[in-house]
C-alpha cells in the first residue's frame, strides 16, 4: 500500500475526491484486496460519526415507494451456485450449506436488514420522544381567551401553534416575542403574516425554561423597526413544565 | 439513516431519494455484501454516504447553495464541535480528533459529514486551496495513525 493509496482510500471514504480520482478509487477497489481493506477499515474508523446524526422519521409515502420498487426487482441471489437436491444426508447438506456462499450471503444480509431495521425503529422513537413537548405555554388574549400555544421541545427546538383566526390588517404582521432574560428584554422568534403553526427562532437562545414569557404583537410587515415589541401585544403566556 | 442524508443533502426529498436508492441498491447488489468484512451496518451507510454524494456532486449542486444560503448554511459549521461532543467518552475517534488542530478537526468533519469539497472547505474556513488540500491530508494520516 503507497501512501498515496491510503491517502486516496482515506479520501474516498470521507467523500473528498474529484472525479478522476474517484475513478481511479473505484477500479482500484475492484481489483485491489489491500486498497479494498484501506477502505474498509476508513470506513469502520468514521462510522462512529454516522451515529452523530439526529434521526430523521421516514415519512409513510417513502416507505411505500421502496417497497414497490422494491418488488419489480427479482431477487438476485437465485442462482449463483445453486445448491444441490441430490444430496441424501442431512449431514453431508448442512456441510453444502456451510460452504455455500449465497447461504451466508443472506445470513449476512438478514443480519443487515435486522441491524437497519433496529436502527429505523430506534430513530423513530426517539424522534417521536423528541416530539413530545417539555415546556408549553399557552397564550391567553387580553380577554384571557386561549389563542396560541407555544410547545418547546426537549432538542431545544419550539413551535407556535395558533388555536384562533387571529385578525390581521394589511401590511401589518404578527410578532412572536420571547423573554428570558430581563436585562436583555424581549428577542424577536418569529414574523408571520397570519396565524398558521411555526417553528420558532430559538435555536440562538439558551435553552427555553419555565415560567419564560412568550407573547405576540402587531408590527408592520416587516417586523418592527426597533428590534422590540412597538405594537400591540394580542396575547401572551408563560411557559409550564408539561407532565 | 435519513438523518444522515439529510446532513449531507441538505433537503428532504432529496434525502429520501439517497435512502430509496440505498435500499434499491441493497437488494440489487446483496451479492457484493462480504460478511467476512466489515459489520452490516456500516456497508449500509457506506452505500447511503456513497449515493447521497454523488447526488449532492452532481446536478444538484448549484440549486443546493441558492436554496440553502438563507438558512443559515454558515452556521450550520458551527456544530462541529457539537458533534465530537456527542461521540461518546472512550470513543478513540473522539480522543484522536480532540488531538487534531480545532480548524483542521473542523474541516474533517465538514468533509465527512456535509460532504464539503476541498475548494468549499478551503472557502468556509478562509485557507488557500493548497493548504486545505495537505491539511486535509495530514489530518488524515494523524488519525489513522492514532487509531492505530
Amino acid at each position: 500500500m503507497t501512501p498515496e493509496h491510503e491517502r486516496l482510500a482515506a479520501e474516498y471514504v470521507v467523500g473528498l475526491l474529484d472525479d478522476d480520482e474517484q475513478r481511479n478509487a473505484e477500479r482500484l477497489a475492484g481489483s485491489d484486496p489491500s486498497f479494498q481493506e484501506a477502505i474498509a477499515q476508513w470506513q469502520a474508523r468514521l462510522a462512529e460519526l454516522d451515529a452523530t446524526a439526529t434521526p430523521v422519521a421516514p415519512g409513510d409515502q417513502l416507505w411505500s415507494r421502496i417497497e414497490s420498487d422494491l418488488d419489480g426487482i427479482p431477487a438476485p441471489l437465485r442462482d449463483e451456485h445453486p445448491v444441490s437436491f441430490a444430496i441424501p444426508s442431512p449431514r453431508a447438506s448442512f456441510a453444502v450449506l456451510w460452504r455455500s456462499l449465497p447461504f451466508w450471503r443472506i445470513v449476512g444480509m438478514a443480519g443487515a436488514f435486522a441491524s437497519l431495521l433496529l436502527a429505523v425503529g430506534v430513530g423513530l422513537l426517539a424522534t417521536r420522544e423528541a416530539r413530545e413537548p417539555v415546556l408549553i405555554a399557552v397564550l391567553l388574549t387580553e380577554q384571557n381567551r386561549p389563542a396560541a400555544v407555544v410547545n418547546a421541545f426537549a432538542n431545544g427546538s419550539a413551535e407556535l401553534i395558533p388555536l384562533d383566526a387571529i385578525p390581521v390588517p394589511p401590511g401589518r404582521a404578527l410578532e412572536i416575542w420571547t423573554l428570558w432574560d430581563r436585562a436583555r428584554g424581549p428577542v424577536s422568534i418569529g414574523l408571520i403574516d397570519r396565524a398558521r403553526t411555526v417553528p420558532l427562532n430559538v435555536s440562538n437562545l439558551p435553552r427555553t425554561g419555565p415560567n419564560q414569557l412568550f407573547e405576540i404583537t402587531l408590527e408592520p410587515a416587516t417586523g418592527s423597526p426597533t428590534g422590540r415589541p412597538t405594537g400591540p401585544v394580542l396575547m401572551k403566556g408563560t411557559t409550564s413544565t408539561a407532565l | 439513516m435519513l438523518g444522515v442524508a439529510m446532513r449531507l443533502l441538505r433537503r428532504r426529498a432529496l434525502a429520501e431519494e439517497a435512502v430509496h436508492d440505498t435500499f434499491v441498491q441493497v437488494w440489487q447488489n446483496a451479492a457484493s455484501f462480504d460478511p467476512a468484512r466489515g459489520e452490516g451496518l456500516t456497508w449500509l451507510y457506506a452505500i447511503l454516504r456513497n449515493r447521497a454524494l454523488n447526488i449532492l456532486r452532481g446536478e444538484t449542486r448549484t440549486d443546493l447553495v441558492n436554496d440553502f444560503e438563507p438558512m443559515g448554511l454558515e452556521a450550520s459549521g458551527e456544530d462541529a464541535e457539537a458533534l465530537v461532543v456527542r461521540l461518546s467518552d472512550a470513543s478513540a475517534l473522539r480522543r484522536c480528533l480532540e488531538r487534531l488542530e480545532p480548524v483542521r478537526r473542523k474541516a474533517i468533519l465538514l468533509a465527512y459529514v456535509e460532504g464539503l469539497s476541498h475548494g468549499e472547505l478551503a472557502g468556509r474556513l478562509g485557507v488557500p486551496l493548497g493548504t486545505m488540500k495537505s491539511w486535509i491530508r495530514r489530518s488524515l494520516a494523524a488519525l489513522r495513525e492514532c487509531m492505530r
